[in-house]
């Protein structure tokens, strides 16, 4: 491949479509992240509720068929979904229980989670099917595109609906960008939402005016999970089409990462989360360019790191820029009033 | 009208798990349309009174009643619901929010699941125009004063329909002007027919707005009065429980060169905000230098410059000669400089460590207790005891973890720890805050042996009296200014409160001892 | 946020709590397996005996000893175990949530293969070296993450996690494209020199003299949180900064130090996985250690002391998981699900007063 072919690829349609792809199980568990973030509990068990949801999605759906085998194959895909999503919400509610009821350690008890969905997919993925690397041996089924033929057809922009093969995205990814949207509005324009934010600014001031912080908490880590868990199965019923062992790849990690990154805004967090889609798409294509994709692979995280830092030294230059500036209009106060002079 | 019964309380006690009596056995009543003021030291129980007002802590004795009704409230959210409302005594604002959703939070208005915004703005503007407070309503918290944030607290709890307002030491944070606004403030919601219940321990301030006082001491009322009938000096007895031995220390201001040097000190916050501007003043060996303020007003900057945790703007301080300030603590250290901390459990020990090695902790360097870096732990084990003799520390062994003394033991082991490093400058802040009174006592006189041993010592203490019994001079501070200078013989605590407020400054005023102080006038 | 420093309350009570812990951690295991084994006794066996050698008797009256590869792997699961434990435990002890142990362990084994590869110099000088190497690499690893946090405040959680990518990946790119082995026919490097590679103490195992080091670690590091002047000044950073800070303390360069000194025992724990077990390095380098790293620590309350005893029970859990998954039907992560069960009881403050407030409530319930 010549670097010409390679951007001329950068500027199709099924470009586009493989970043819509990487990005979406990223922007999903991001969103969930930033939900428990506002509300003040940090959540680093993203990466074990997606791994999760992933695998009950399919086995899931996998169990529907076997149950119902009339029914149709959306149905047994619908079931998986609940099965992952339900699976994910019970993961995070066990972390709440922990943290907000036992006053267990937030981060410690998220490893644990991560460690426990980590042990418990592939465990029950060998007791089940008697593989350990993946579901292959499962007929799954996975949830379906979505052409939207109507947009399809506006020309130019059109082709950005196209999907990867002219039928248009996985619904996944669509319910991800409307995801954006839903969670700017949950946070800015209800009540729950607005509460929400209160209680991860200061719980005390919360509780003085009777709103329930424990309760919201709650609500919060739960919201993550069933986040944390679309974005989960779509990596098994859309992304690919079966469980494989550790599947998530530290993709939770990284959302974790695009909140701050995001620095704690929506369209900042679903921006960071898309930026590191398009970093892995690139990491694939330039593989074909003989750029290691360990290179790639590390610019994600680097960018991070760098952020971090940039954030830090700008406020940190803010600060001394205003107590400079405060500084001079003390001094020429003081000329113009000798009074105050010792 | 005036005299009708809004809420009563009959024989309230409190016990905590670990055995405390907080509050024993308490009544008192609550007329319609009265500010009705609760005095007492710190740790006199009026804090818990109000939390047990409120729903946030729930009585072990005893009755609450509502308009003749008796009620449990078990959550803040009961107590709202019969009207009553609490000011904190430190603000419980959301910074980040705007000034209508901090009010309206807890009973937002909203349409579905959607907050309605429009709705929000309307009614906070209509309360804040009843009760005649001027807000803007989309402002952002953060961007306020400190008085407006005030404003908004009380406008939080009457936005919710409270009728009964509970003020846990409202004027604490504000300067004298705002004060002023908030007792006129707090006037007309009387007038307007609500209650007002006002913790203080700010007398003249309780004389110039209350109309009946409720006096504790520990857990228990020791008096009621009209403030017309009595003076400042029998609530103040009535508080401490004696009369009060306005017997200052023996003063002295010994005729030799100042040891320690501060000129010029300026500092600005982070936020911005002018904290310390240009304050000069010299301190003798063996002298003490009291500080007055209100608090807010820099007195906390002041300390924390000096003991190198802050770095001035402008200015310095000098011991012997040499700049101690902006260098670090452990610079300053190295000089000779040791500290009380203001906040003891915060930022004075490690309460989940032994006593000997929160002793150690400002000496752990000194070839005493450590060499080429390794410990000598027989040597800090022998000093510990050696200072729990001196100091008269109550416990059982010197490896108690110190979270376990009680608050004036834990204060003695601070001051045995800093006292042990033969300070040549000491800034002792806050030296008796929440140490019982006979504890508090011993702390004073150490502090008084440790100034005739030959240490300059800078007190910063909210205590008038405690400032004015102790301290050879004091300087006032005003909005990180010094305004005004005193001999501690000539000050009392009305001349002092008119400087502190604002009221009075004198112009260019400094504590350098090459400009003695004027004559004190009123 | 709940405090992980440890150092609370009677050490006796913690590790009555700890024991606690294991047991039902380990009873919710055996629960697990009665439901989804058809042999359940012989995982049992597998597991609390499997790992242990048997010795026979031979007709000619030598002793025979069996099982003696997977005895070894129990002792060198252990030995880097504890130093991974190690490296969680002491910037738990400062407060400092490090996740980074698998990146700087990477780096570690990566810097000693470095020096064990392309130094042609005597294993005398060569293994110190590569030791060395191996724990600089681990410490500067660790100190970078602590530094942002210090200067910064780099958010540890975020940067540590980061981190471990980056090393992760520049990790894979070394082996991969300069140091690859071409001959070997999968994606690894070399064989290190034979004066780089450890000798087993024990025939036919990897326990390498390493099975000393990492107790003497320990100790060290014992001695260095309870009898110098930066160990004491990592615990107090550890439970009060303001204090410390109040105090003179250097608290940016403890904190900073605090990680650095995990990243040096991690950086250990590479060396050992490097020179003493692989001998050379595969591009699928074991990569998740670090976190397991977490439940040692925390069966030892971060108690240098206690590590040892925490990672040899944690690494007899994992060789009879082995033994387990060879000889029946239950898979080897059933350990993980064991594992998270017991971080999770470990680290729940008030777990026992809210159960019993629970089942108090149910009794009396209005």
């Amino acid at each position: 491949m010549t670097i010409v072919e390679f951007f001329q690829t950068l500027l199709t349609a099924s470009f586009f479509a493989a970043i819509l792809r990487a990005a979406t199980p990223m922007v999903f568990a991001a969103l969930g992240g930033l939900i428990s973030e506002l509300a003040g509990v940090i959540n680093v068990a993203l990466e074990g509720m997606m791994l999760i949801a992933a695998f009950f999605g399919v086995v899931g759906s996998t169990w529907a068929a076997s149950v119902w085998p009339e029914a149709s194959p959306l149905f047994f895909a619908l079931v998986g979904a609940a099965a992952g999503l339900g699976a994910a919400m019970l993961l995070a509610l066990v972390l709440a229980v922990f943290y907000l009821e036992f006053d267990a350690n937030l981060i410690i008890a998220g490893v644990g989670i991560n460690i426990l969905a980590a042990g418990l997919t592939v465990f029950l993925l060998f007791s089940i099917s008697g593989d350990k690397g993946s579901s292959a041996g499962l007929t799954s089924f996975a949830l379906p595109t979505l052409p939207l033929r109507l947009l399809q057809d506006i020309p130019v922009i059109g082709g950005l609906f196209a999907g990867a093969n002219g039928n248009g995205h996985h619904v996944l990814v669509y319910a991800a960008l409307l995801a954006i949207g839903l969670v700017w509005v949950f946070l800015h324009k209800t009540r729950l939402g607005l509460r929400l934010r209160a209680v991860g600014e200061n719980p005390d001031a919360c509780r003085t005016v009777g709103v329930p912080v424990k309760r919201i908490q709650y609500v919060a880590i739960l919201l993550s999970g069933f986040l944390a868990g679309l974005g989960g199965i779509y990596l098994s019923m859309g992304y690919l089409t079966l469980f494989q062992a550790n599947m998530t790849a530290g993709r939770g990690f990284l959302a974790l990462a695009a909140i701050f990154l995001g620095a704690r805004s929506v369209f900042g967090t679903a921006g960071a989360a898309a930026f590191f889609g398009l970093a892995s798409v690139f990491a694939a294509q330039l593989g074909l360019l003989d750029v290691p994709t360990a290179v790639v692979f590390s610019v994600a995280p680097l960018v991070t790191i760098l952020a971090l830092l940039a954030f830090a030294w700008r406020r940190q230059r803010r600060t001394r820029a205003q107590v400079a500036a405060e500084l001079i209009t003390l001094n020429a106060r003081r000329k113009d009033t000798p009074d105050a002079q010792a | 009208m005036q005299n009708e019964i809004v809420l009563a309380v009959d024989g309230l006690g409190k016990t905590y798990p670990n055995g405390t009596e907080a509050v024993k056995g308490v009544s008192f009543d609550l007329r319609r349309g009265e500010i009705h003021a609760i005095v007492g030291e710190n740790g006199a129980g009026k804090s818990t009174v109000m939390k047990m007002l409120y729903g946030l802590e729930q009585p072990t004795t005893g009755r609450i009643a509502v308009a003749g009704q008796q009620v449990r409230l078990t959550t803040p959210q009961d107590a709202i619901d019969l009207h009553i409302g609490l000011v904190h005594q430190h603000m419980m604002l959301l910074e980040s929010l705007s000034v209508a959703e901090n009010i309206a939070l807890g009973a937002e208005p909203v349409r579905g699941p959607f907050l309605d915004r429009a709705k929000m703005n309307r009614e906070v503007a209509e309360v804040a125009a009843t009760y005649g407070m001027n807000i803007d309503p989309a402002a952002t918290v953060a961007r306020l004063a400190v008085g407006q944030k005030q404003r908004i607290e009380i406008l939080k709890v009457l936005y919710k329909g409270a009728r009964i307002l509970l003020l846990d030491e409202p004027t604490a944070v504000l300067t004298p002007q705002e004060t002023r606004d908030l007792f006129k403030a707090i006037r007309g919601l009387t007038e307007l027919g609500m209650t007002v219940v006002f913790i203080t321990h700010k007398l003249v301030e309780v004389k110039e707005v209350a109309d009946r006082v409720t006096v504790m001491r520990d857990g228990q009322v020791t008096g009621r009065v009209e403030p017309r009938d009595v003076t400042v000096a029998k609530i103040a007895e009535m508080m401490v429980g004696r009369p009060l031995s306005h017997k200052p220390a023996e003063r002295r201001s010994p005729d030799l060169p100042a040891s320690v040097t501060a000129r010029d000190l300026t500092l600005i916050g982070l936020d911005g905000r002018v904290r310390l501007n240009r304050v000069s003043f010299d301190i003798r060996p063996g002298e003490i230098l009291g500080v007055a303020g209100v608090e807010g007003n820099g007195q906390a900057a002041l300390g924390q410059v000096l003991t190198g945790l802050l770095e001035p703007a402008e200015g310095a301080a000098r011991i012997g000669g040499t700049v101690f300030t902006g260098r670090g603590v452990a610079a300053a250290r190295a000089l000779g400089i040791a500290a009380i901390p203001e906040d003891r459990i915060h930022d004075g020990i490690v309460t989940d460590m032994s006593i000997e090695e929160n002793f150690v902790a400002a000496e752990y360097r000194n070839p005493r207790f450590s060499r080429r870096g390794i410990r000598d732990r027989n040597a800090v084990n022998a000093a510990t005891r050696e200072m729990i003799a001196a100091f008269g520390v109550k416990t059982t062994s010197e490896q108690t973890p110190i979270g376990a003394l009680s608050g004036g033991n834990m204060q003695k082991v601070v001051l045995g720890r800093e006292f042990t490093t033969q300070p040549r400058f000491l800034i002792a802040a806050q030296p008796t805050r929440g140490v019982d009174i006979g504890a508090a006592e011993g702390l004073r006189q150490q502090l008084v042996d440790l100034r005739d041993a030959g240490t300059a010592v800078l007190l910063i203490s909210a205590d008038l009296e405690e400032t004015i019994a102790l301290s050879d001079r004091i300087i006032v501070l005003f909005k990180g200014q010094i305004v005004a200078h005193f001999r501690a013989e000539e000050a009392d605590e009305n001349v002092l409160g008119l400087y502190m407020l604002g009221a009075e400054r004198k112009a260019g005023a400094n504590g350098c001892i090459d400009q003695q102080p004027e004559h004190a006038h009123v | 946020m709940s405090s992980i420093a440890g150092g609370q309350g009677s050490v006796l009570q913690e590790v009555i709590k700890t024991l606690v812990v294991i047991v039902i951690g380990l009873l919710i295991g055996m629960v697990i397996v009665l439901f989804i084994s058809e042999e359940p006794t012989k995982v049992f066996d597998a597991i609390l005996t499997g790992p242990l050698p048997s010795a026979s008797t031979l007709d000619d009256g030598t002793v025979r000893w069996r099982g003696m590869t997977r005895f070894g792997t129990f002792l060198e699961d252990s030995i880097t175990l504890a130093l991974v434990g190690l490296a969680v435990a002491i910037p738990f002890r400062a407060q400092q949530f490090s996740l980074g142990a698998d990146g700087q362990m990477f780096l570690g084994a990566l810097a000693s293969a470095v020096v064990s590869i392309y130094l042609p110099l005597p294993g005398i000088v060569l293994i110190p070296l590569a030791f060395l190497a191996a724990v600089i690499a681990g410490f500067a690893w660790g100190w970078l993450p602590g530094v942002m946090k210090a200067r910064a405040g780099a958010n540890e959680i975020v940067t540590t996690l980061m981190l471990n990518v980056i090393a992760i990946q520049f990790f894979i790119y070394c082996v991969t494209f300069l140091m690859l082995d071409r001959q070997a026919g999968f994606i690894v490097t070399p064989f290190f020199q034979d004066a780089a590679i450890l000798n087993p103490l024990i025939h036919r195992t990897n326990v390498t003299w390493m099975i000393a080091v990492a107790p003497l670690v320990c100790l060290l590091a014992y001695l260095f949180l309870s009898r110098t002047n930066m160990g004491y000044e990592l615990r107090v950073v550890g439970q009060n900064p303001a204090f410390g800070r109040r105090m003179g303390m250097p608290v940016d360069r403890t904190v900073a130090l605090s990680m650095a000194l995990g990243g040096a025992a991690a950086g250990m724990a590479g060396f050992h996985i490097a020179n003493a077990i692989l001998k050379r390095l595969p591009s699928d380098f074991p990569a998740g250690l670090g976190f397991e790293g977490i439940v040692v620590a925390l069966l030892a309350r971060n108690d240098p002391r206690l590590i040892l005893p925490a990672a040899l029970f944690y690494g007899y859990l994992r060789a009879g998981a082995q033994v387990m998954e060879r000889t029946t039907d239950v898979s080897r992560e059933m350990v993980l699900v064991v594992q998270a069960i017991i971080i999770l009881l470990i680290v729940s403050e008030n777990l026992l007063p809210r159960l019993g407030q629970w089942i108090g409530l149910g009794r009396s319930a209005r």
